[in-house]
């Protein structure tokens, strides 16, 4: 397998933007993309591209936009780790020699998906669901568990919303740049016990993309190449095998192969982008990750360890929680401010000499499982 | 009178002493699944057979929805029960006093929701009446 790197992201803002449809939103991505890897579309060999809730051929209908056509053209979806898939897609595309340069897309617009405002019914054979299994509800489940099994508080999960609405106030591309108070986010409507309104994030539209190279011959386009150091994707095991339903499983197994891949452990890592689409989320996954012993992740949080000019920064860019989450968008999101954190350019959310970063999204439910999808990414420069 | 529909087949059954969830063992292993499973996820043998379930179980977390489900009008409850045979169920939850992580539940076969007209039932578990171990 052969080295591979960045040589241009891209991304639109994340907002609600119902007037505008996902091929559009793409098209912005795909082109910040390559003009900022000072690249031809015509040199692009192939495409990925993740997206849930629109159909059909979405590939094709964002890169004829920007001057590619004819090429291979992949369309992926694995639910919230569905960006992360089509990074994936091209990175592998690429290691395994069959191409030299290739763009993943991610784009998904909430605002005029199916869901937008309505509940979807269950699928027909999707038990919990039809039990009233929430996404919120599966979060909170673990959230109660940990308080009860380690005596987490309330204040310490709402915390995480404080401190991510906080990065983003930092972050042009975020849906929200305002500094909440913890009262604020305490104070919020109850959603489901113990997570409030402020503490779970927004409906949202936007798209990512990335142009990778064959690391040989990035000299051509860049001059700060960001390396992909690791790349894992894994499905999620049985549920009845979870001894710990606060401690993911899957996002300890994907990252343990991470580290053992790249050689780099959590504690060579300057950032991590993670999947906080819910307060306690993310204090699960410092636990998992392995950035403390399960437990203790609210003393992370309580000692501004993750927080900008902490030691391990998570969420500079503001998370899921302040950016928002349009779905397939998301893991090439992260790969981009990543990116720009390792080049430098993040602007007033930069963490110091940046050299490693991690990605990580998780998503997708289904009845017997934990979950569908994890994909940890590792970048360096 | 509305016609009863259970909310799917082969999960559960009523009789005399409140009925049970119905799980499937495998033959080979001792393995037990709930919901049923076709196969053994741990030793892949097809030998499975129907048992019912411990009626009784703990707490092992729950959570009250302020948010309606496609079912379910808030406030509702669901938790994890953790029966003796070594599994968790996910459930609707009836909390008729406060929910603690811990507490003993039983289980309630009874109306989920209704649809077309028809009452349909299914399983929820709601606290024990007495509770030994939390006064």
């Amino acid at each position: 397998m052969r080295e591979v790197a960045i040589i241009g992201v891209g991304s639109t803002i994340f907002d609600k933007l119902p007037q505008r449809g996902v091929t559009d939103l793409g098209r912005e991505a795909a082109w910040a993309a390559i003009k900022d890897a000072n690249i031809s579309p015509k040199e692009i060999q192939f495409a990925y591209c993740s997206n849930l809730y629109h159909p059909f051929v979405i590939g094709q209908g964002i890169i004829n936009k920007v001057g590619i056509s004819s090429v291979e053209v992949v369309n992926v979806e694995n639910a919230c780790a569905g960006g992360a898939t089509a990074f994936r897609g091209v990175w592998l595309g690429i290691a395994s020699g069959m191409y030299d340069v290739g763009i993943a897309i991610g784009v998904e617009s909430m605002t005029t998906s199916p869901i937008a405002g309505k509940l979807i019914p269950p699928a027909k054979d999707d038990l919990d669901g039809e039990l009233g299994l929430t996404m919120p509800a599966y979060v909170a489940l673990a959230m109660v568990r940990h308080m009860a099994q380690y005596g987490t508080t309330v204040e310490q999960f709402a915390r995480i919303s404080e401190k991510n609405h906080r990065h983003g106030s930092l972050n042009p591309y975020s849906q929200y740049q305002k500094v909440l108070t913890l009262e604020e986010i305490l104070s919020s409507r109850m959603i489901c016990y113990p997570l409030t309104l402020l503490q779970v994030c927004p409906n949202t539209d936007g798209a990512a993309a990335v142009v990778l190279c064959a690391a040989d011959k990035v000299k051509k386009y860049t001059s700060k190449p960001i390396y992909v150091a690791t790349s894992v994707l894994k499905m999620g095991d049985y549920n009845y095998r979870r001894k710990d339903f606060t401690f993911s499983d899957l996002t300890f197994m994907t990252s343990q192969e991470a580290y053992e891949n790249a050689g780099i452990g959590p504690e060579d890592i300057d950032l991590i982008e993670l999947h906080d689409p819910f307060s306690g989320s993310e204090l699960m996954h410092y636990e998992e990750l392995g950035l403390c012993h399960p437990g203790e992740g609210g003393c992370l949080i309580d000692g501004g360890v993750t927080a900008l000019g902490g030691k391990i920064p998570v969420n500079p860019s503001g998370g899921l929680l302040s950016k928002g989450h349009p779905l397939s968008a998301t893991g090439v999101a992260q790969i981009a401010e990543v990116t720009w954190q390792l080049r430098g350019e993040a602007g007033k959310r930069q963490v110091p000499d940046a050299r490693i970063g991690l990605t990580h999204v998780i998503g997708g439910t289904a009845t017997g499982i934990e979950a569908g999808s994890c994909a940890v990414h590792m970048l360096k420069r | 009178m509305s016609e009863i529909v259970a909310f799917r087949e082969g999960l559960f059954k009523e009789d005399a002493q409140g009925g049970a969830l119905l799980g499937s063992k495998c033959k080979s292993c001792g393995k037990v699944y709930f919901p049923p499973t076709p196969l053994c996820y741990d030793c892949l043998e097809e030998n499975m057979e129907t048992v019912p379930l411990s009626r009784k179980g703990t707490l092992y977390t729950y959570t009250v929805s302020q948010m309606p489900s496609f079912h379910f009008l808030p406030p509702y409850a669901v938790g994890w029960i953790e029966l003796p045979e070594g599994i968790r169920v996910f459930a609707p939850l009836k909390e008729e006093e406060k929910l603690k992580v811990g507490m003993d539940m039983e289980l309630v076969i009874e109306k989920l929701w209704e649809e077309d007209g028809k009452k349909v039932i299914g399983y929820k578990f709601k606290p024990c009446k007495s509770q030994p171990n939390h006064p």
